[in-house]
C-alpha cells in the first residue's frame, strides 16, 4: 500500500490513451489471468457437483424412524464402514415417524440386499452414524424406494443411567471413607495396631490381647528355659547312673549272661524232665493195659459170684428149716 | 442560554456527521451502480477503453498472484497443521478436515483475499484516482474527449473485484491441496474419501453464501475507496483524514459482510 499521505506528491505523468502501455501483451496476459478465474470458478463447480454426487444414478431407500434427531441433509449412509449413499431430505411422515430418503449410487447398491438392517446409531460425542448391515449378501437386493425401518440406538441416552449409577457408586464411596465410617475404623484400628507392633514385644501383645499376658508369656518361656536346663544337666547324670562305669547297664550286661546260663540250666533240666516224662508215658501205658485186664478178670468174678449167689439161692430152697417167705395181711 | 447553544451545537454536529455519513455511503452506492451500468453497455468495450480496462486488470493482478500464492500457502500450512494436531490430539481426527475447509476456505481465505487487495491494490488506486481528480487530469482527460469514468474509474474497480475473485479462488485451491497432503500424504487413495468430504460441506446454501461473500467482498474493497472521488475534495478534510476514513468504512462493510455469512453458514 502506498501511502496517501505522501507530500508532496510525485508528478504522476497525465495519461495519455494514444501513447501504447508499458507492459507487453498486456491483452493477451489479462485474458490468460481471465482465463484462468473461468477455468478455476468452472473447475470448482464442476468437482463440487461430482462430489455431491450430480453425476451419479442413484437409487432411493426410505429409512424409517420414530426419531430423527441428529440426522442432517448430507450425512453419510455406511456399509463397513465405507459410505455407500447419503441422506438426501428429511421428512415427517402422516403417522408421526420421521422418513429419511437416502440416495444410493447404483454402483453401490448391491451392498443392500432384502434383508439388511439398517441403524441409526447415536455417538457420545453426538455424532450421528447411519449404518447398514447385510448378513446374506446373496439374497434379493434391495429395489428402488425401498422402505425399511431403522433401528435407533443413542449412547447419550445411556449417560443418565451411566450417571446415576456412577453417583451410587460415589456415595458409597463417601460412606465408606467417611471420617466415622466403618473402614475409616478399620484404618484408625490397624494403625493403632501397627504402632502397637512397633513398640517392644508389640507383635505378642496383640496376639494375646494385652502386654500383661504378653509378659506372663515370656516368664512362662522363662522358666520353661531354666526348667530345659535343668533336665539337660538331669539327663547327664541319668548318662551317668546308666551307662557309666558304675552304672545300670553293665549290671544289667552282667545280669544277663547270668540268666543265659541259668537259662541253659533250665534247658538242661527241662531235657531231663523230658525223659522222666518219657518214662511215666510208658509206665501209663502199662498200667492202661493192666487196667484193661482188670476189667475182665472183674467180669469173671462177677460170673462166679453170680454163680455162687444162684448156688445159695438154691440151697436156701432146698434146705428144711427155711425161713417163711410168706407176707402175711393184717 | 449557554448550554442550550452548545446542545443545539452538538445536535448540529451530529446531525452534520450523519449527514456526511450517508452523503458518502450514497457515492459509494452511485459508483456501483455506474459501473454496473458501465460493465453492461457494449460502448464499454470499444478498443481504447477495453485495452486501458485490460491494462488495469493485468497491472492490478499480476504482481498480485505470486506474492499472494506464497503469503496463503504458508498461513494455510500453518493453520491446517495447528488444526490437523489439535483434532488429533482430542482424538478427533475425522473431523480435522472439514474443520480446516470451514476455516480456511469457507471464512479466512474470502477475507484475507479482500483485505490484500484492498491494502495492495485498491485503496492505493482510488488514492492516485484522487490525485489525478485534484490535479485536474480527468478534466483535461474529458476535453480530449475521453470519458474519464470509463477510462480511470470502471477499470479500477473491476480490477478490485477480479482481483479479489481470483486470489480467493488460487487460494482455496492452494488451501484444499496443502490439506490434502497434511491429512493423507502423496496418495492418491483417499481422494474419494476427500471429496466425499468435500462434497458434504459444500451445500447448495453454503456455495451460494461463499460466492456471494466473495462477491460483496470485492465489491466492498473495490467501490469504497473510489467512491470517494465522487465526493470530491471537502476543504475540511486533509487526504490522510479521507483515506483513513475510506479505511474505516471498508473494514466496516467486510466485517458486516462477515458477520452476515457467519449467520448465514453457522444459524
Amino acid at each position: 500500500m502506498s501511502p496517501p499521505d505522501r507530500d508532496p506528491p510525485p508528478p504522476a505523468p497525465p495519461p495519455d490513451v494514444d501513447t501504447p502501455f508499458s507492459v507487453k501483451h498486456v491483452e493477451a496476459k489479462a485474458s490468460l489471468l481471465l482465463l484462468a478465474l473461468l477455468l478455476m470458478v468452472l473447475g470448482a463447480v464442476a468437482y463440487l457437483a461430482y462430489a455431491r454426487g450430480a453425476f451419479e444414478p442413484t437409487q432411493t431407500l426410505v429409512l424409517v424412524s420414530d426419531d430423527s434427531e441428529g440426522v442432517v441433509v448430507g450425512m453419510d449412509l455406511t456399509f463397513a464402514g465405507f459410505a455407500i449413499g447419503r441422506v438426501k431430505r428429511i421428512e415427517l411422515a402422516p403417522d408421526g415417524n420421521a422418513r429419511v430418503l437416502v440416495d444410493v449410487p447404483l454402483k453401490d447398491a448391491h451392498w443392500l440386499r432384502e434383508s439388511s438392517i439398517f441403524t441409526l446409531v447415536r455417538g457420545v460425542v453426538g455424532n450421528t452414524n447411519i449404518r447398514a448391515y447385510s448378513g446374506v449378501l446373496t439374497d434379493p437386493p434391495l429395489p428402488d424406494g425401498a422402505v425399511r425401518t431403522v433401528l435407533r440406538g443413542d449412547t447419550a441416552a445411556e449417560i443418565p443411567k451411566l450417571l446415576a449409577q456412577a453417583r451410587e457408586l460415589l456415595q458409597n464411596l463417601n460412606a465408606m471413607t467417611a471420617s466415622d465410617s466403618s473402614l475409616s475404623n478399620s484404618f484408625g484400628n490397624v494403625q493403632a495396631l501397627t504402632d502397637k507392633l512397633k513398640g517392644p514385644g508389640g507383635g505378642l501383645g496383640v496376639l494375646l490381647g494385652s502386654d500383661a499376658e504378653a509378659k506372663k508369656l515370656l516368664a512362662t518361656l522363662e522358666r520353661t528355659n531354666s526348667l530345659l536346663a535343668r533336665l539337660d544337666t538331669l539327663a547327664v547324670k541319668a548318662d551317668a547312673q546308666v551307662f557309666g562305669k558304675d552304672g545300670v547297664m553293665p549290671h544289667a550286661n552282667a545280669s544277663v549272661q547270668q540268666l543265659n546260663a541259668l537259662l541253659a540250666d533250665a534247658r538242661a533240666s527241662l531235657k531231663k524232665a523230658d525223659a522222666v516224662l518219657d518214662d511215666a508215658k510208658t509206665i501209663s501205658g502199662n498200667a492202661k493195659s493192666a487196667t484193661a485186664d482188670l476189667g475182665s478178670l472183674r467180669a469173671q468174678v462177677e460170673a462166679s459170684l453170680r454163680n455162687v449167689d444162684a448156688l445159695i439161692l438154691e440151697v436156701n430152697r432146698k434146705w428144711p428149716f427155711a425161713r417163711d417167705t410168706e407176707v402175711k395181711l393184717p | 442560554m449557554g448550554p442550550m447553544s452548545s446542545l443545539q451545537g452538538a445536535i448540529g454536529a451530529a446531525g452534520r456527521a450523519g449527514v456526511q455519513w450517508s452523503t458518502s455511503w450514497w457515492h459509494v452506492v452511485r459508483v456501483g451502480a455506474l459501473v454496473l451500468v458501465l460493465a453492461l453497455s457494449p460502448s464499454t468495450y470499444l478498443a481504447t477503453n477495453r485495452r486501458a480496462l485490460l491494462h488495469h486488470l493485468y497491472v492490478g493482478t499480476a504482481p498480485l498472484v505470486a506474492w499472494f500464492a506464497v503469503l496463503s500457502a504458508l498461513i494455510s500450512l500453518v493453520l491446517i497443521r495447528i488444526v490437523i494436531v489439535t483434532a488429533a490430539s482430542y482424538g478427533l481426527g475425522q473431523y480435522a478436515l472439514e474443520m480446516v475447509i470451514r476455516v480456511l476456505v469457507l471464512e479466512l481465505i474470502p477475507l484475507t483475499a479482500a483485505l490484500f487487495v484492498a491494502l495492495r491494490c485498491t485503496v492505493p488506486s482510488g488514492a492516485e484516482l484522487s490525485r489525478m481528480h485534484a490535479r485536474g487530469d480527468l478534466v483535461r482527460l474529458q476535453a480530449r474527449g475521453i470519458d474519464p469514468v470509463r477510462h480511470e474509474l470502471m477499470p479500477r474497480v473491476v480490477t478490485g473485484i477480479f482481483a479479489v475473485g481470483l486470489l480467493a479462488a488460487l487460494s482455496c485451491l492452494i488451501a484444499l491441496f496443502i490439506a490434502y497432503l497434511s491429512l493423507y500424504g502423496l496418495s492418491l487413495g483417499a481422494f474419494a474419501g476427500f471429496t466425499r468430504v468435500v462434497g458434504q460441506i459444500f451445500e447448495p446454501g453454503v456455495m451460494m453464501i461463499l460466492a456471494l461473500k466473495t462477491l460483496l467482498f470485492s465489491l466492498a474493497v473495490s467501490l469504497i475507496p473510489v467512491g470517494a472521488l465522487l465526493r470530491g475534495p471537502r476543504p475540511d478534510t486533509t487526504r490522510t483524514s479521507a483515506a483513513l476514513d475510506s479505511l474505516v468504512r471498508m473494514f466496516l462493510a467486510i466485517l458486516l459482510i462477515e458477520v452476515a455469512s457467519l449467520i448465514g453458514n453457522y444459524t
